[in-house]
């Protein structure tokens, strides 16, 4: 299972993990973002950082990092060459892109490929943010599939309000407090959920239902809210509604109790609870 | 159609019946319910072991007559109310023109949730009233505290005896009956001292106090089911009630009790929590799905604000 949740730093990160990383100070992005490669380094990916060339100085002053440049298992790119001048992306052929890049890395002998980047241009502005958090979900599925980690950096003060806590709650892992779950891809095609979901959250909800757009498979959209500590009837209603829009059902997994019986009460015809111990 | 002491009547014929021995409760049950089954109407007896027993062995085991667990069906009155117009909607959806039910409250309910059982009896009015029901509660006057049938008497709107059929004089309308203010009684647990009380807290932060402070001894499922009612009336008091929110949980072994204040003036609809409000009403689900998952609510409007308070047993 990939991590989830709130964490405080990127140590101990794995193949497929996928982070959303809120910084004040450029030097703590730097340091974060050479940490999480120098550890994609030693488990043997292939490694990028992403960033302005400001930050590329600070990581290229590391010598384990310049060696592993010079050794071509790490390159730095600026944003703009890998991203379209007008700041938008195109998800389905980014995602392409790393899917085949994931693929070169494998095939050249490394374990993985694993991205550091500051995203901070695509999260100016609520129009850009839209687009750029459809992008993360589809993202975070080829990272489900494939040995593909990153981490993607968001500068709080630049960033358009609300940016931060939509951003986190679009990302399995997030250094960010205040997002009240996460949604995300979880294993075998279904969509994932951690965290707790009320009245606090409903808006954000709605909205990441949407972006994440899950499909359904032969008329089921499969939710693994095993990490989900709590959900409330409006959220449930919510779900509910999504899938009869899409005329499917939902597959809930769920630990707890209390969720099979606020479904019982609400009468919620389309939703069909499986309990996991 | 509608057939005896309901004929030319629409909706919900709501009758109590006062009764002091066996040869009073049959000298009107019995015609009531063999007369249900003559007329091919549905007909239920709800009654507990004892009065079910008594009317198996009268009735010679009439095969025309539908035992009720009444223990399924009385959890809590919200639940009494949905499964009874679960029941009531799959008999009418049948054709028939009348159903017939008799049944009785277990003495349990005659005690310090009584106040509950009450509104029961005079939403019932209203909540049943779509459906061609003809129904008989049985009250023993040998047993039934005297403040319980002066309730009975204004949440009934007649009386069945034997040699006929009248109304009851105290009746009074659910949508006045439901808002009269009756100040709730405090818990013993109330009068020692709290385990947590929070000022404003956000639903999450709610949940997660109730959480660490629950006892051991309170059953898994039910403390998940009590969190889900704790978030629900911290969510009314914010989106709905007036700030600062007074947050306060007793607990014991055998229970727990958890009280939500604000200052405002609390939900507006007599039928609040018992029955769902779907119609936009301000936290009306939230509410209901209370009424549901506790085992005894009480909405307080002392002059200047509003209390809600929870009860739920360990078990």
């Amino acid at each position: 299972m990939r991590a989830a949740g709130t964490i405080a730093d990127v140590r101990s990160l794995g193949a497929h993990d996928h982070v959303c990383w809120a910084f004040d100070d450029p030097a703590d992005f730097q340091a974060v973002a050479l940490r999480f490669l120098l550890d994609g380094l030693a488990a043997g990916h292939r490694v990028r950082l992403v960033a302005e060339a400001t930050d590329a100085e600070r990581l290229l002053a590391d010598p384990d990092f310049d060696r592993a440049v010079v050794a071509g298992a790490a390159s730095v790119v600026v944003p703009g060459e890998m991203y379209r001048p007008d700041g938008a992306v195109d998800p389905v052929e980014q995602c392409a892109v790393y899917r085949r890049d994931t693929e070169r890395a494998l095939a050249d002998g490394y374990t993985g490929l694993r991205i550091a980047a500051d995203a901070t241009p695509f999260a100016r502005t609520s129009a850009t943010l839209d687009a750029f958090a459809r992008y993360e979900y589809l993202v975070d599925r080829v990272m489900a599939e494939r040995p593909f980690s990153a981490m993607c950096a968001y500068h709080r003060p630049t960033v358009t309000a609300g940016a931060v806590e939509w951003l986190a709650c679009a990302h399995p892992l997030a250094n960010v407090m205040e997002a009240p779950f996460h949604l995300y891809a979880g294993a075998d095609g279904a969509t994932a959920l951690v965290g707790e979901l009320d009245i606090a959250s409903a808006p954000l909800f709605s909205q990441a239902l949407s972006a994440a757009a899950p499909l359904a498979v032969d008329g089921w959209i499969v939710i693994d809210a095993t990490g989900l500590g709590f959900v409330d009837h409006r959220s449930l209603l919510t779900l509910s509604g999504y899938a009869r829009g899409r005329h499917a059902g939902v597959a809930l997994r769920t630990r707890r109790p209390h969720v099979a019986r606020l479904v019982d009460l609400l009468e919620l015809d389309n939703v069909r609870v499986e309990r996991v111990a | 159609m509608r057939t005896g002491a309901a004929a030319g009547h629409t909706g919900y014929f709501h009758e109590a019946v006062y009764y002091r021995d066996e040869s009073d409760l049959l000298a009107v049950v019995l015609p009531f319910l063999l007369g249900g089954v003559a007329a091919g109407e549905p007909t239920v007896c709800a009654f507990g072991e004892a009065n079910a027993a008594l009317v198996r062995e009268a009735t010679g085991n009439e095969p025309g007559i539908v035992y009720l667990a009444g223990g399924d069906m009385y959890a809590r009155p919200a639940s009494a109310i949905r499964a009874f117009q679960n029941l009531l909607a799959e008999k009418a959806a049948t054709g028939a023109g009348q159903i017939r039910i008799i049944g009785e409250l277990a003495p349990w309910m005659f005690g310090e949730t009584w106040d509950w059982w009450a509104r029961y009896e005079s939403a019932i009015n209203h909540a049943y009233d779509d459906f061609p029901l003809w129904s008989m509660c049985a009250y023993d006057t040998t047993i039934t505290p005297p403040h319980v049938l002066h309730e009975v008497a204004r949440t009934h709107p007649w009386v069945a005896r034997p040699d006929g059929h009248e109304r009851s004089a105290p009746y009074t309308e659910p949508s006045v009956y439901l808002l009269e203010q009756h100040r709730p009684v405090a818990d013993p647990l109330q009068a020692g001292a709290p385990a947590v009380t929070l000022t404003d807290p956000s639903p999450v932060a709610a949940r997660q106090a109730v959480l660490r402070a629950a006892p051991d001894s309170i059953e898994p499922t039910v403390l998940d089911n009590f969190v889900i009612a704790v978030s629900e009336v911290v969510t009314n008091a914010i989106r709905h009630g007036r700030a600062p929110v007074h947050l306060t949980l007793w607990t014991g072994l055998q229970r727990m009790v958890l009280t939500v204040t604000d200052h405002g003036p609390g939900p507006k609809d007599p039928f609040a929590g018992l029955l769902p409000r779907t119609d936009g009403e301000p936290g009306g689900l939230g509410l209901w799905l209370t009424h549901q998952l506790c085992d005894y609510v009480t909405l307080d409007r002392p002059g200047d604000g509003f209390t809600i308070r929870l009860t739920v047993n360990a078990a």
